[in-house]
């Protein structure tokens, strides 16, 4: 079966900056794959260039095995874009949305009532049917936002960081939305800063340095690349004396400033991490599994005062 | 290609997201009756106050209709949809779907042209109580409308796309550019008593034509033969105003795809 999105060599320089440099990147269908990645690695170039809202400079891209160029505006049909920005019209009523979009698509009448009455209901917006746009939360707008994106029934949506601009309660609303998304066969793919957000969401992810790809697979995959099995975090009051310590154990060190963090070959309780150190010292220690952060840090090399979050 | 249909249906869907977005905006709605409706009472006391002047009254009611009304509802209000998108983001929003610039521009002249039609008759009932009178045809008062609602809303576009990316811009833009153009149209001073340079540029502006056109049609009623120069040069400028303005369009497009 041809991949739902097959990208292969995109290159894309804004002026003397070269954005993407042969970034290639394979979707299957009903797979969702995430992007991740510092700021200005090319991640929203990607989604802007599927999403025909740029043009690559050199490249190829195939949607659903159709080559993107030749598809033209009907690709727009056939993908739907929630980006960062709530793009919706604020004096209008949620459904108002709905049918504006819709109508842009191309939706029949009837087509379209039932759509957006099917997706007022799975999005849990009925309750605020009767409330204009604007004095929405900001998570109930990203809710419809998202809806938005799916009214046309696009057999791709593209996530431009979903989650970023709303509070806790409101992402986890909308994980479970996309996960639903996700366990019915919907072909997303979406970028984020927050690893766990991938890590909850994805069942692959991309990790992207300098306009390109240098690693994919499934979380577990990514993890198995990491050389060692469990982080310890050390508060200490002596990094060097801590981290010769460490090295002679066999322990990498992962992060220099603030506390010490090292990876551990193979996973040890924190009783025998604080009987390994045994120093006065040492103040605080905790023992963690290897995550999609460490994973993040390891393959792209990345100093830890790279922007990213964890929460 | 995008077919007729679909063309329609998104012509429709724009120009009635538009009206409801007017409709939900009361205080602006009020405003946007108010306006030319002072206009029209205070020109109408002053032109009834001197008798001299009374004879002129038709032509004040055409010319604030055109230079007052639709000057400000269909050039400013065009510029602040434009701006209001930027704003919004729902420009770039827009952009991904399949939304053709040809069926965006045609529904925003279609909004505007309803919002023209309700504007031509409050202002016209109002300028009936204080004695002013329409002389000649409604279809062609009607044709002239349509073309002007055309050229005010390509100028809007061009406008919008270039000097207003924030509402605040809107009116800024439309007093630096427009009212320059409002009076190299004749709307406060007869071109007759302007230098026979600014004669000469005014006669490129289409705001003059409009003017011209419909106080011809309206006070002194005029017909095709007598009105052919106005309405051709205000039918080529409409073309070209749907050029000027599907093409600021793409550019703004442009603009946001690189923003």
């Amino acid at each position: 079966m041809k991949a739902a999105l097959q990208i292969d060599g995109l290159h894309k320089r804004f002026g003397s900056h070269q954005v993407l440099d042969g970034f290639s990147l394979q979707v299957a269908r009903g797979e969702v794959v995430g992007l991740l990645g510092p700021n200005g690695c090319g991640k929203s170039t990607v989604l802007n260039i599927v999403c025909q809202l740029l043009q690559a400079d050199a490249g190829q891209v195939q949607l659903m095995g159709e080559p993107l160029a030749d598809l033209g505006s009907k690709a727009r049909s056939r993908v739907g874009l929630c980006a960062q920005d709530c793009a919706l019209y604020p004096d209008l009523l949620p459904a108002e949305n709905l049918h504006f979009f819709g109508r842009l698509y191309g939706l029949s009448a009837a087509e379209r009532h039932a759509r957006v009455a099917e997706l007022m209901e799975s999005f849990g917006l009925g309750p605020h049917a009767r409330t204009r746009v604007g004095r929405l939360s900001g998570g109930w707008r990203q809710r419809l936002h998202l809806a938005v994106a799916l009214v046309h029934r696009p057999e791709l949506l593209v996530l431009d960081e979903p989650s970023a601009a709303v509070d806790v309660a409101a992402r986890l609303d909308l994980w479970r939305l996309i996960e639903g998304l996700r366990d019915s066969g919907t072909t997303i793919l979406l970028t984020s800063h927050q690893l766990s957000e991938a890590e909850r969401l994805c069942n692959s992810v991309a990790l992207m340095q300098g306009g390109r790809v240098i690693a994919q697979g499934s979380v577990p995959e990514l993890l198995a690349r990491v050389q060692g099995e469990a982080v310890a975090s050390v508060a200490s009051s002596d990094h060097a004396a801590t981290e010769q310590r460490a090295r002679r154990l066999g322990w990498t060190v992962r992060q220099r400033s603030g506390a010490l963090s090292f990876l551990l070959p193979r996973r040890l309780s924190l009783r025998e991490v604080v009987d390994a150190l045994d120093a006065p010292e040492v103040s605080a220690v905790s023992v963690q599994a290897v995550s999609l952060e460490d994973a993040y840090l390891e393959l792209l090399g990345a100093p830890q005062t790279k922007n990213y979050t964890t929460d | 290609m995008i077919g007729r249909s679909l063309l329609l249906a998104q012509t429709l869907a724009v120009a009635q997201r538009l009206l409801l977005e007017q409709w939900r905006q009361r205080r602006g709605l009020i405003f946007w009756a108010v306006f030319p409706a002072a206009m029209m009472l205070l020109f109408g006391l002053v032109y009834a106050h001197n008798a001299s002047m009374r004879a002129g009254l038709d032509a004040a009611a055409a010319g604030i209709l055109m230079g007052a009304a639709l000057f400000f509802s269909c050039l400013g209000g065009t510029v602040a949809i434009i701006a209001a998108e930027r704003e919004r983001r729902t420009l770039r929003r827009l952009l991904a779907s399949p939304l053709h610039p040809s069926a965006y521009f045609l529904g925003v002249v279609l909004a505007q042209l309803l919002l023209a039609a309700v504007q031509v008759v409050m202002l016209y009932a109002i300028a009936w109580f204080i004695g002013a009178r329409y002389h000649g045809s409604l279809w062609l008062g009607g044709l002239i409308l349509l073309l002007s609602v055309f050229a005010y809303v390509g100028m809007g576009f061009f406008l919008g796309a270039r000097f207003a990316r924030r509402s605040e811009e809107v009116v800024v833009a439309l007093s630096a550019i427009g009212v320059p153009l409002l009076v190299l149209g004749g709307t406060f001073f007869p071109l007759e008593i302007m230098p026979g340079a600014m004669q000469a540029v005014a006669q490129l502006n289409p705001m003059l034509h409009m003017n011209q056109a419909f106080k011809g049609v309206a006070a002194y009623a005029l017909g095709v033969n007598e009105l052919r120069f106005e309405l051709a040069f205000l039918t080529l400028f409409c073309v070209l105003a749907m050029a000027l303005g599907v093409r600021s369009y793409r550019q703004l497009l442009a603009l946001e795809q690189r923003a």
